[in-house]
């Protein structure tokens, strides 16, 4: 037999984890809110039966404020499932059993999954499963996701429940506490229309659900019989969570087999644990940030990554370009194969492929930020500076997984409520440094500034996201759609939690295959048809030895002079730009295979073209990948606004950064020159700013306050 | 009073919600009804948003939230 199965229940209680515990896959997983924000479906055949598991987006109750949990109650209300997994977190289980009740208010088959159950035994306790199963009157499982093994328990009781459907009918003593009778009278005929039990219909009326409402649209008399009853919106809350009190008391026993006890609370139970006081507190909370992100980048940078990287590169030359190529000569291929394989094959690959180790390191640590709960800590403390720029603490997920991929990232912004917000946080993420972007970094920085190369990459992170925030001012005072003011933020935090050593694992193999499959693939490929443009013309063919022109470079002549007041105007550095539109890894690896760092970079100051090359691959467009997911998210108006909105601010802040750099390099008499003349000018606009508003309220061209207050009394005269 | 008055490492009880739309619905979903304990953990270093912890999890709220949320003090 066919069924289908489906993951539902609270955000981050680890149904994800135990989907690829059930499917064995390796999605996205992490110890925040609204990490999975698509369904996601996978097959397995069990006993000869084959289930189709979905993975839901999680969501706190059937009425959904965002529209990643929208995708999840869709799927649920349209009853497509013959199962529904109800996946809940034992220390939480009494708001986990919140969206449990009204599951079985809308009457689908329901098996209950009780997960984290190790952190329960660590503490010594243990669940009365049979109880929860007799006042619920749905199949308990105890799981730990965590680890393997539980599945296998859940997927017997699964079965089990699906091959002998019996449409078990769950008595919920607390709905008689709400005058549902009398709405389901009303709305009866409506509700039947729309595929529903009038009772549940009327529970969700009684709510106030907004798509419910919207969708049976309650006439005039309805609506008044709805009014009559008052405010039942928070009575129908509480009488759900008063009935789950009754059922929750007692649920939890000391465990009289564990070795270990609970240490005992010195207070009422509420308290933050240790960590958490040093993490939230109000002086050192910035502190222990930087301390972490500084530990972050020296080690992936600094120590480990260079080892590793530096290991690797010499691997590459001694073992496997130095040998090739002296065959290749020996054996007398023509030049332009041993062109193509030494140059553009393995050093232009090769010099993506050492960055494996950096790269795996990166998202290694993004994983343990995630998956450590300390993420969701930043985003809390940070949000009173994120909400003066119109963003909440939420989008910090998304701009801190911007630093993993780009793509990806815009796709998280989903979990934000606010379209403005949302909007405004898929436009910025971009201009986090994504870790394809690292390559290009490390190889220009190790030639240019060998001494100050971790300081210079963590300098052009901390760039991308001074543009970011910088951006989001900007927006939040001047571009109207961009405009989100103040918004409300709730955000659950979750406990601290530690990956196992399966899960580091796992993380390290996964990200290592995705780079490999990349650079063996797109990036080689790539790197191909670029070393091919390169070195060969249309009218003379290799054009190595005979001076031609090549075809890339008779096009990026063309292009050329655009940059030359960036300081890198010349054919090679805009190809591998171009080349970078594809995967950005190919703007290291298209230089490395024309020629090298030190032939692209030349001229007066060739460190300086180099500072500014690389401040405009950190800001000019991510990737064709990455657009296509704002187009996604947002539409085609707004990807072409991002794209444009990427290039300027790539051209000006590169351009800013040669010219401050020639500055400099000219002398010190310049600078102050330069500096007096940039306050003048500075001075003489804000100036200028302030008298036209000033006219303008006079003259009543701005809308202002004061003018409002006149046009009113105006009106009123 | 409201829970952006409320003073950090205090025991309270919540009265009601008020307020409408998503925010409301929100709250009331997490578990802010009536009569349930809440303790008010911490507040953010830049200010605007409380961290409370009820019901077993703790949630961080931003003033606008806050100020829907009405308390009594937790009689001793």
């Amino acid at each position: 037999m066919n069924y289908t199965v489906s993951l539902v229940g609270n955000p981050n209680v680890g149904k994800t984890s135990l989907y690829n515990r059930i499917t064995k896959s390796c999605e996205h997983v992490g110890n925040w809110h609204g990490v999975t924000v698509e369904r996601i479906g996978k097959k397995v055949t069990i006993e000869g039966d084959t289930l189709f598991v979905t993975d839901l987006p999680g969501l706190y109750s059937l009425s959904v404020c965002s529209p990643e949990e929208g995708i999840a109650r869709d799927e649920i209300l349209k009853k497509s499932s013959d199962l529904v997994i109800n996946v809940c977190e034992v220390g939480n289980l009494s708001r986990n059993l919140y969206l449990t009740l009204q599951l079985l208010e809308l009457g689908v088959p329901v098996v209950l999954a009780v997960n984290m159950m190790d952190e329960l035994y660590k503490r010594g306790q243990k669940l009365d499963c049979a109880k929860l199963e007799k006042a619920l009157g749905v199949p308990v499982v105890p799981v730990s996701a965590k680890y393997k093994g539980d599945e296998k328990e859940l997927l017997r009781v699964c079965l089990q429940k699906l091959r002998n459907p019996v449409a078990a009918y769950v008595r919920l003593p607390y709905t008689d506490k709400l005058p549902i009778a009398r709405v389901a009278a009303a709305m009866e005929d409506k509700a039947k229309k729309a595929g529903w039990d009038a009772r549940w219909a009327a529970i969700k009326l009684l709510e106030n659900d907004s798509f419910v409402c919207e969708t049976l649209m309650p006439d005039e008399r309805e609506r008044n019989v709805l009014s009559a009853l008052g405010d039942m919106q928070a009575r129908v809350a509480q009488v759900r969570y008063e009935y789950i009190d009754t059922i929750a008391d007692g649920l939890i026993l000391p465990d009289p087999a564990a070795k270990r006890r609970k240490r005992k609370h010195s207070d009422n139970g509420f308290a933050l644990s240790g960590l958490d006081k040093i993490v939230l507190n109000k002086y050192l909370a910035f502190p222990v940030f930087l301390l972490v992100m500084a530990a972050v980048f020296f080690i992936t940078f600094g120590i480990a990554g260079n080892f590793f990287t530096w290991l690797l590169e010499l691997g590459i030359d001694k073992l496997l370009y130095a040998p090739l190529v002296g065959w290749l000569t020996k054996i007398g291929c023509p030049a332009w194969i041993i062109g193509l394989v030494g140059d553009g094959i393995v050093h232009g690959v090769g010099g993506i492929f050492v960055f494996l180790p950096q790269v795996v390191l990166l998202f290694f640590f993004l994983a343990l930020l995630e998956d450590s709960g300390y993420i969701s800590r930043v985003a809390f403390m940070t949000d009173g500076f994120f909400r003066k720029i119109g963003l909440c603490g939420r989008s910090a997920f998304t701009l801190l997984m911007g630093f993993g991929c780009s793509a990806t990232a815009v796709l998280t912004a989903r979990g934000l409520d606010d379209e403005v917000m949302r909007r405004k946080t898929v436009l910025l993420t971009p201009f986090m440094s994504c870790s394809a972007r690292l390559p290009v970094y490390a190889a220009i920085a190790s030639a240019f500034f060998a001494q100050g190369k971790p300081f210079l990459i963590f300098g052009m992170y901390v760039l991308g996201a001074a543009v970011a925030i910088g951006l989001a001012a900007l927006f939040e005072k001047c571009v109207k759609p961009l405009k989100s003011g103040k918004l409300s933020f709730i955000m659950e935090m979750p406990p601290y939690r530690f990956p196992t050593f399966e899960r580091v694992w796992q993380i390290i193999r996964h990200n290592a295959k995705v780079f490999i499959v990349r650079v063996g693939t797109v990036i080689f490929a790539l790197n191909v048809i670029v070393w091919m443009l390169a070195n060969f013309s249309l009218t003379t063919g290799y054009t190595a030895g005979n001076g031609g022109k090549s075809i890339l470079e008779t096009l990026g002549m063309l292009i050329a002079p655009v940059f030359k007041p960036l300081g890198f105007g010349n054919w090679k550095a805009v190809s591998a730009l171009l080349s970078g539109l594809v995967a950005k890894e190919a703007v290291i690896s298209s230089v490395e295979s024309m020629g090298g760092v030190s032939a692209i970079f030349t001229g007066a100051h060739p460190a300086l073209s180099a500072l500014a090359f690389m401040a405009f691959t950190l800001l000019y467009v991510p990737c064709v990948a990455t657009l296509g997911a704002i187009k996604k998210e947002l539409g085609a108006k707004w990807m072409l606004f991002g794209l444009i909105m990427q290039l300027f601010t790539a051209y000006a802040v590169s351009l800013i950064v040669y010219t401050v750099g020639l500055a400099i390099c000219a002398g010190k008499g310049i600078v102050v020159g330069v500096g007096i003349v940039a306050l003048i000018a500075l001075m003489c606009t804000v100036a200028l700013l302030r008298t036209k508003k000033k006219k303008g309220c006079a003259h009543c061209l701005r809308n202002c306050n004061g003018c409002a207050k006149t046009k009113k009394e105006e009106h009123a005269g | 009073m409201t829970l952006t008055h409320a003073k950090a490492n205090t025991v309270y009880n919540v009265l009601a919600v008020a307020g409408a739309g998503n925010t409301r619905r929100r709250l009331l979903d997490m578990g802010f009804t009536p009569a349930c304990k809440l303790f008010v953990a911490a507040t953010a270093p830049t200010g605007g948003t409380v961290l409370v912890r009820l019901r077993g999890f703790s949630v961080a709220l931003r003033e606008d939230a806050a100020s829907l949320i009405e308390l009594t003090a937790e009689r001793q």
